[in-house]
C-alpha cells in the first residue's frame, strides 16, 4: 500500500509538533491510543478564555505516517475554530483530505478522539475553576 | 473420541490412551486435556504435569511400536506429536490460558495486544519519547526508561498473579465472564510484556 501525496507531505512536513505545558489553564491535552495498530497521540490546543476560540495547536504522535498525517492534518484544522466548531470536525473529513485507504480509516478515528479529549480536558479545568 | 469402539478388538468406546480390554494404542484424542486425562482446570499443578508428561512419554514412545502394526505406528506419532504440544502449552500459564479461552468458544485473546490500556496510556507516552531521545544519542533519558522498565516488569509480575487468582475464581465457579476477565487481562499481559521487550530493546540497542 502506498501513501497519497497528501499523507506523505504531513508525514515529511508534520505541522504543529510539539507541546503545551499541559498544567495551563487554557489548554486542553487529549491522549489517545489505537486498540487496532498501537499508535499513541497526544494533541493540545491552546484556548482564548474570553472568545473560545482556539488559538493554537499541538501534536507528538507515535505511529504510522496515516496516523501521523492525521493528527497533523487535525492541529490545522482547529486552528481558529471555536469548541464547537472543532468538536464537528468528523473522522470521514480526515479520511477524504488524506485519501486514506480503508485499513487507514482507524488514524483518522484516532485524530477524531485526539480533538474530543482534548475540548474535554480544557472544559473539564476550565469549568473545574469554580467560577 | 474413539466413538466406535477400539479399531482392534471392537471393544466399547472410552476416553484412553490404551484400549482397557485389549492394550491397543488408539487413536488419540487431539484436546489437550481429555488426551493427558486431566480435569479441565485453569489451574494445573505444573511438576505433577511434569511426571505425567514424562511417562506417557515413554508409554506412547515410536520406539515402543517400531514393530506395531501400521496404526499403531501412526497413533504413536500422533500421539507424541499431540503429547509434546499438550505439554508445552499446558505447562505455561498464558499459553494455557488462552487454548482455553479458544477451546471454549472465546475468541482467541490476542486481537488487542496492542490495545493501551487507558491507564498506562500517559506513561505509553513518555516511555516512546524517552525512546525517541535516546535513539538520537540522548542519553540523560535512560535513567527514566531504566525506572519505567522495572516499574513495567512488576506490573507484569502483578499481572500474572491476577491471572492465577482468576484461574482458581474460574475452576470454583466456572462462570462465563471469569473467562472474559481472564482474556482481558491476558491482553493487558501481553501488552505490557511486548512494552516491556520494546523498553528492553531500546536500552541495549547502540
Amino acid at each position: 500500500m502506498s501513501y497519497s501525496e497528501k499523507v506523505l507531505d504531513h508525514y515529511n512536513n508534520p505541522r504543529n509538533v510539539g507541546s503545551f505545558d499541559k498544567n495551563d489553564p487554557t489548554v486542553g491535552t487529549g491522549m489517545v491510543g489505537a486498540p487496532e495498530c498501537g499508535d499513541v497521540m497526544r494533541l493540545q490546543l491552546k484556548v482564548n478564555p474570553e472568545t473560545g476560540v482556539i488559538e493554537d495547536a499541538k501534536f507528538k504522535t507515535f505511529g504510522c505516517g496515516s496516523a501521523i498525517a492525521s493528527s497533523s492534518l487535525a492541529t490545522e484544522w482547529v486552528k481558529g475554530r471555536t469548541l464547537d466548531q472543532a468538536l464537528a470536525i468528523k473522522n470521514v473529513e480526515i479520511v477524504n483530505e488524506l485519501s486514506l485507504p480503508p485499513v487507514k480509516i482507524h488514524c483518522s478515528v484516532l485524530a477524531e478522539d485526539a480533538i474530543k479529549a482534548a475540548i474535554n480536558d480544557y472544559k473539564k479545568k476550565r469549568d473545574g475553576e469554580g467560577r | 473420541m474413539n466413538a466406535a469402539g477400539c479399531w482392534k478388538c471392537g471393544g466399547e468406546p472410552h476416553d484412553s490412551l490404551f484400549c482397557k480390554f485389549c492394550n491397543t494404542l488408539l487413536p488419540p484424542a487431539t484436546d489437550y486435556y481429555r488426551f493427558l486425562g486431566l480435569e479441565r482446570r485453569l489451574d494445573v499443578d505444573v511438576p505433577a504435569l511434569q511426571d505425567h508428561y514424562y511417562r506417557l512419554s515413554r508409554l506412547v514412545h515410536p520406539d515402543r511400536f517400531q514393530n506395531g502394526t501400521p496404526n499403531e505406528r501412526r497413533f504413536s506419532l500422533d500421539a507424541t506429536a499431540i503429547l509434546n504440544d499438550a505439554y508445552r502449552t499446558l505447562r505455561d500459564p498464558v499459553a494455557r490460558a488462552e487454548y482455553f479461552l479458544r477451546e471454549e468458544g472465546l475468541e482467541p485473546p490476542g486481537q488487542n495486544t496492542r490495545r493501551v490500556p487507558p491507564e498506562l496510556l500517559e506513561e505509553v507516552f513518555e516511555v516512546n519519547t524517552a525512546l525517541e531521545e535516546l535513539r538520537g544519542g540522548g542519553e540523560s533519558a535512560r535513567p527514566g526508561l531504566e525506572a519505567a522498565l522495572a516499574r513495567f516488569r512488576a506490573l507484569r509480575g502483578e499481572l500474572d498473579a491476577d491471572l492465577g487468582a482468576l484461574f482458581a475464581l474460574y475452576d470454583r465457579g466456572r462462570e462465563r465472564d471469569v473467562l472474559m476477565k481472564i482474556r482481558g487481562a491476558l491482553d493487558r499481559r501481553s501488552f505490557v510484556s511486548n512494552l516491556v521487550e520494546e523498553v528492553e530493546e531500546g536500552l541495549t540497542a547502540r
